[in-house]
């Protein structure tokens, strides 16, 4: 399939937008009409003073349809030392929304806040609001098993379990006592390999063991065992950067089909793979959520300084 | 895309998947709850095991830290004195025949009295006046108060280990015999104090003078064989697997074998100290010298294992630095690495070393078992050492020896642990983190 | 002796390095050397020190073995004719004799007469020996010293000859662990093989009788002593299940705990007390079952065996008011206390090894802890936990001071935990300690036994560490 460069919210149907930005891809050489053009000129000009680092966030473009998550001045400390500092961002439903920035800046952190995974490390503190269809997800009468069952995760390198691949899959279900006959699992197993378009490859050798598939397959099984449970929202933590072209981009192909039924947040340190499966961008910066809007509008018009130092590769 | 499995969205079909969720949720954090409590309990036992293990032994040994000592004034009589030979004297005859008469108590025909009176001093009592006879040969025909241990059996009663309930035929002591110390400590001649021959003293049939100093003496000089042959050796091995060995099937076989060698169990090396060392080499039974090797053959794996991890931890590229300048592989093993590593080394050759002192098996087997009175001196003559020491105790019929061998563990344990506490501050002090 | 020979060498081989380095700096004069004089010493040092250790290791190896020979084969026929150990009492005694001490046993006329003279002609050999050896060792290191002289120029590469010196004495420090294998299993071997010389391996696998303190005398094994080993064998593993069933449920949950549930202070504090039960010798262990847990098993029996009795179970309760300290469930309890630390900290560290990932992805799932514990990790780590058991089984096996101490002597063909058992290792300490004849196959079914538990404990090792190391490699 042909890789769209952009995929604004209104273009659900997924054809393939033809672009005047094909040059966005190459690496480095980002929006190099940008850097070369006059209008360019005026946003540097317009950058010239850049907001202190400190600033508030910079909403470029709202979200349209419905916010699935709304974080509210969301801090996180591990040991006290603080490492996500007063991050407010509304992720819409049904959208991929990635999180960009350079290593370090904090958008992992924010990625696990929501469906609180950094409860499992010790000495680590949350503060703020993070409300998922308007509950704070940090409530006390939440149960993260149950929440965790709402929001599934993929991370960077592939994690299989050391089971067969049938038993990867069906172990959500399994655990949260969704399945109980065999003839369903065998349902649930099935169309969660072939949503994340593995069954093709597997059919075959279900009980065989996960650890033998490709990196590119386990990250593929890993995204099927993570929708076997039927999730509401799926995080991704850099899915892709373990992998190699080819598996990238399936997985990518797959995020884009995926974007139907779920919430998706995406984090990834690749520019251009944000650009090509999101619909919404955050630009993260030293902890801080610096801007937010679009994607679309993020790279071609960014209202911040140091996005766009980010985007077009000065620094990160 | 194309299955028909229920979009979440739909609400009818979200509600009831969350709500079949919440319905596992409960039993699902009591299964949590009880896991849990299930690793509690097993750490719970561990150290209610260790508790028991430690206050037992305590509970058991502490009474041996103290003794008792009786004094008698003892007529020197010239008629049975022998002023010559003292030695030969029956001074415990003696003081017991005028103990008795102190008290005004008729020794019957058979000397039954003055036999039960003479089983309340220690033999200890002869070898003193003897000492002091010929010493000072003046005393003889005066009145000396003789200070001397009680006899062991004398010693556990005055600290409550026996007890007059019990029935008479059932304890060493009649009823005589207690109501005889009962009398002495009432006039005050029996004082209780600190038992210094237990460090001061090598081992002795009488328990009352039985004392650690020789084992102590004896593991000490067998450590000091092992060190001087394993830490060498050791750390020469693991110098060599780590920095010089060759990637071939020589070096796979010497790496498996000293793994498996840590896990030999210790008494295959001392079968093997008896067959190599003992009748082969005819080295002598029981000495330090072959304790010290076979401890040393024992320790040796362990001890490679400890160095090769002190030696990987000294990063890369420290050797790649001195390489660099020109210096050889061995210069640079010697002069920056291993130096680098010698923290870790001493550490685990202080473990290593704990960990032999504590070994006993092998050390019955080279003939560590027998009673070797007197304190050692040599590492070629016979000794015990504090772990066979503790056997030999434990084994010993007279009730006396139960505490003396849980002092005696006492002691090796303080031993064990200023050891450990040594490696550890050496390991806290100049741990390096790269 | 040997010590003035090592001062002497000490003198020789600081002298060889002061030479060396002062022959290499004038030789060095106007040339370009390869290495630096202190190289060319070090060189000549070893040259001087090297022969000489080696010529005195071989003498203190082979000295007491050859001087035996030496002893035996020059005796008179009154000498020779002995019996075995009758001859080897003589020969200790003019031993005795030739160094001034009396002689332990008194002999009769002939051999009386032999004694001094025997003594004397040992002196001499001893003498002749370890002079011999001594100056065999310094004219090893004069012709060391000389050829290392000879060699001291400019142009030698003395560092690399010094570092190829150092580098054969690395090698040989690494080797001496496949020599001790090596000397295990050949003087294992050696008096097993003449053990089952005596007694059929067959026999000795396979008996169910074992009673060797009946065989006196070689001869008599035929007859009257039986060494069937299986009780042995079935004692042992009696008490090796019971010590698993202890430490394995213990040592392994709580391992759990301390890797995935504890707190850091937790475990600081934990890990700390565990290793001190770790380090008490085994020695403690023994006399703590001995004198606190057989005598509180025993009572807690006895007194339900008194309940019991003269009611309906009133066979068991007879049985149960005659238990003894020494039951296998003293000695297996005991020994499974000193497995826990062992089996916990293993499987702590098989625990560490699987990854992070594996946990993350299952909370991730919304699992919780003891599910993540049971569905994930304990089937990731299982081939390293039953690595840890095995090695735990082995160390199970060749334990030996709790089982001396703990255990009986009879040996029950009994599966009984509340009989008393015997195990191969104290059966080797009861046969070796005390009076023993040398060559009666009594003890050198000691050795039979060794052999066994070695051959034994050395597979459970090897499969144990290979199934590790497998283990490792697949998440390395």
């Amino acid at each position: 399939m042909k890789f769209r460069i952009f995929r604004s919210a209104e273009d659900q149907t997924g054809a393939g937008a033809a672009d005047p930005t094909e040059s966005v891809r190459m690496g480095g050489q980002v929006l190099p009409e940008a850097t070369s053009s006059k209008a360019a000129s005026a946003v540097e000009a317009r950058l010239e003073d850049a907001t202190p680092v400190s600033g508030p966030t910079v909403v470029a473009t709202p979200p349209t349809g419905p916010i699935k998550i709304a974080a509210r001045d969301v801090s996180v400390f591990y040991d006290g030392k603080q490492a996500l500092y007063d991050v407010s961002l509304d992720i819409p439903d049904k959208t991929v929304t990635a999180l960009i920035g350079p290593s370090g800046c904090g958008k992992s952190t924010f990625l696990r806040t929501m469906n609180r995974m950094n409860d499992t490390i010790a000495g680590c503190k949350v503060t703020g609001r993070i409300a998922m269809d308007d509950e704070d997800i940090n409530d006390r009468s939440i149960d993260p098993v149950l929440l965790r069952a709402r929001v599934g995760m993929v991370f960077q390198r592939p994690n299989p379990f050391p089971k067969s691949i049938y038993e990867n899959v069906a172990y959500g279900p399994k655990i949260h006592g969704l399945v109980s006959a065999k003839s369903e699992m065998d349902g649930v197993v099935e169309s969660a390999l072939k949503r994340a378009g593995l069954w093709e490859e597997v059919a075959d050798r279900l009980q065989s063991s996960a650890m033998g598939l490709s990196g590119g397959q386990q990250q593929r099984l890993v995204i099927a065992r993570a929708i076997a449970v039927n999730p509401e929202v799926i995080l991704m933590d850099e899915p892709c950067s373990a992998l190699d072209p080819i598996a990238t981009a399936r997985i990518e192909e797959l995020i884009d089909e995926l974007r139907e039924r779920f919430c998706i947040v995406i984090v990834t340190h690749s520019m251009a793979q944000a650009a090509r499966v999101s619909q919404r961008t955050a630009f993260f910066h030293m902890g801080r959520l610096v801007e937010t809007g679009d994607t679309e509008d993020i790279f071609q018009n960014p209202r911040e300084r140091r996005t766009l130092d980010y985007i077009t590769g000065r620094f990160g | 895309m194309t299955d028909a499995t229920p979009d979440h969205i739909d609400g009818a079909a979200a509600k009831g998947r969350l709500d079949r969720l919440r319905a596992g949720l409960k039993r699902r954090h009591a299964k949590e709850t009880r896991f849990k409590w299930y690793g509690r309990l097993a750490i719970a036992a561990a150290m209610i095991f260790l508790a028991i293990l430690m206050v037992r032994i305590v509970a058991q040994g502490h009474t041996a830290f103290y003794t008792h000592t009786v004094t008698v004034p003892v007529y020197m009589d010239p008629a049975r004195v022998d002023r010559a030979y003292p030695q030969g004297s029956n001074f415990e005859q003696l003081a017991a025949e005028q103990q008795l008469k102190r008290w005004g108590i008729q020794d019957d025909a058979a000397g039954d009295a003055s036999r039960q009176m003479k089983a309340l001093f220690s033999s200890e009592l002869k070898f003193v006046a003897a000492d002091l006879v010929a010493k000072r040969s003046d005393v003889i025909g005066e009145t000396v108060p003789l200070a001397v241990p009680l006899s062991d059996e004398a010693d556990l009663y005055l600290k409550g280990e026996i007890s007059k309930e019990t029935p008479e035929d059932q304890r060493r002591l009649t009823d005589q015999q207690l109501a005889w110390l009962d009398r002495m400590q009432a006039e005050g001649v029996v004082g209780s104090h600190f038992n210094t021959a237990l460090f001061t003293n090598g081992d002795s049939t009488q328990p009352e003078l039985a004392g650690v100093l020789g084992a102590v003496v004896g593991s000490a000089l067998m450590l000091m064989v092992t060190a001087l042959i394993a830490i060498p050796l050791g750390v020469g091995a693991a110098v060599w697997l780590e920095e010089f060995a060759p990637k071939n099937k020589l070096t796979d076989i010497i790496e498996v074998n000293i793994n498996n060698l840590a896990a030999v169990p210790s008494i295959v090396y001392g079968l093997l100290g008896l067959a190599l060392f003992i009748n082969w080499m005819h080295l002598p039974r029981a000495s330090p010298i072959v304790g010290g090797l076979v401890l040393a053959l024992m320790a040796l794996p362990t001890l490679v294992i400890a160095t090769r991890s002190a030696l990987k931890a000294v990063p890369p590229s420290i050797r790649e630095a001195a390489l660099a300048m020109g210096a050889s592989k061995t210069q640079t093993v010697f002069s920056h690495v291993l130096p680098l590593a010698m923290p870790g080394v001493m550490t685990g050759a202080i473990i290593s070393m704990a960990h032999a002192l504590g070994e006993t098996a092998p050390l019955l087997l080279i003939g560590m078992v027998s009673f070797v009175p007197g304190v050692p001196h040599a590492i070629d003559q016979p000794v015990g050492a504090l772990p066979s020491l503790i056997y030999i105790w434990e084994n010993a019929s007279e009730r006396a020896f139960h505490e003396r061998t849980a002092a005696a563990i006492i002691v090796l344990l303080v031993f064990m642990i200023i050891m450990n506490t040594a490696a550890i501050i050496l390991r806290r002090r100049f741990e390096r983190r790269w | 002796m040997i010590w003035i020979y090592l001062l002497i060498l000490t003198a020789l081989s600081a002298a060889a390095f002061l030479g060396g380095r002062e022959l290499a700096r004038r030789r060095a004069v106007g040339a370009h050397p390869h290495s630096r004089p202190g190289q060319h010493g070090a060189y000549a040092l070893i040259w001087v020190a090297a022969p000489a250790l080696l010529v005195l290791i071989l003498l203190s190896v082979f000295a007491a073995p050859l001087e035996r020979q030496l002893t035996a084969a020059g005796t008179p026929d009154v000498v020779a004719e002995l019996e075995h150990f009758r001859r080897d009492a003589f020969f200790a005694d003019a031993h005795r004799v030739g160094r001034g001490e009396p002689a332990l046993q008194i002999w009769e006329r002939p051999l009386a007469e032999q004694l001094p003279v025997e003594a004397r002609r040992m002196v001499r050999i001893e003498r002749t020996l370890q002079w011999g050896g001594g100056a065999a060792a310094i004219l090893a290191a004069i012709l060391g010293g000389l050829f290392a002289l000879t060699q001291i120029k400019p142009q030698t590469r003395a560092r690399n000859r010094v570092e190829g010196w150092i580098y054969g004495a690395l090698f040989i420090c690494s080797a001496i662990a496949v020599l001790t294998t090596l000397g295990i299993i050949a003087s294992l071997a050696f008096d097993s093989f003449r053990f089952f010389q005596k007694v059929p391996i067959f026999d000795f696998l396979f008996g169910a009788q074992w009673s060797p303190q009946i065989a006196i005398r070689a001869d008599q094994v035929g007859s009257t002593g039986a060494f069937g080993a299986v009780p042995l064998f079935v004692g042992t593993m009696l008490i090796m299940s019971i010590a698993m069933c202890v430490a394995a449920p213990i040592g392994l949950l709580s391992a759990i705990y301390l890797s995935e549930y504890a707190s850091r202070t937790t475990r600081a504090v934990i890990k700390p007390l565990l290793e001190i039960l770790a380090g008490v010798p085994t020695v403690v262990y023994g006399f703590f079952a001995a004198l606190t847990v057989g005598p509180i098993l025993r009572v807690f029996f006895n007194e339900i065996g008194l309940f019991l009795m003269g009611g309906p179970l009133d066979g068991l309760g007879q049985y149960l008011a005659l238990v003894q300290n020494q039951m296998a469930l003293t000695a297996g309890a005991v020994m499974g206390i000193m497995l826990i630390p062992f089996v916990s900290s293993l499987s702590d560290d098989i625990l560490n090894a699987v990854p992070q990932s594996l946990r993350d992805g299952s909370f991730a799932m919304g699992a919780t802890k003891s599910e993540t514990v049971k569905r994930v990790l304990l089937p990731a780590a299982l081939p390293g936990i039953a690595g840890a058991l095995l090695l735990a089984v082995s160390r199970a096996i060749g334990e030996t001071m709790i089982v001396t101490m703990a255990a009986g002597l009879a040996a029950n063909l009994t599966f009984n935990p509340l009989d008393t058992v015997t195990t191969v290792t104290v059966q080797i300490v009861t046969l070796l300690t005390g009076d023993q004849e040398f060559n009666s196959a009594k003890t050198l079914s000691a050795f039979g036994l060794g052999l066994t538990l070695f051959m034994v404990t050395l597979v459970l090792n090897i499969i144990a560490h290979r199934i590790v190391q497998t283990y490792r490699e697949q998440y390395d």
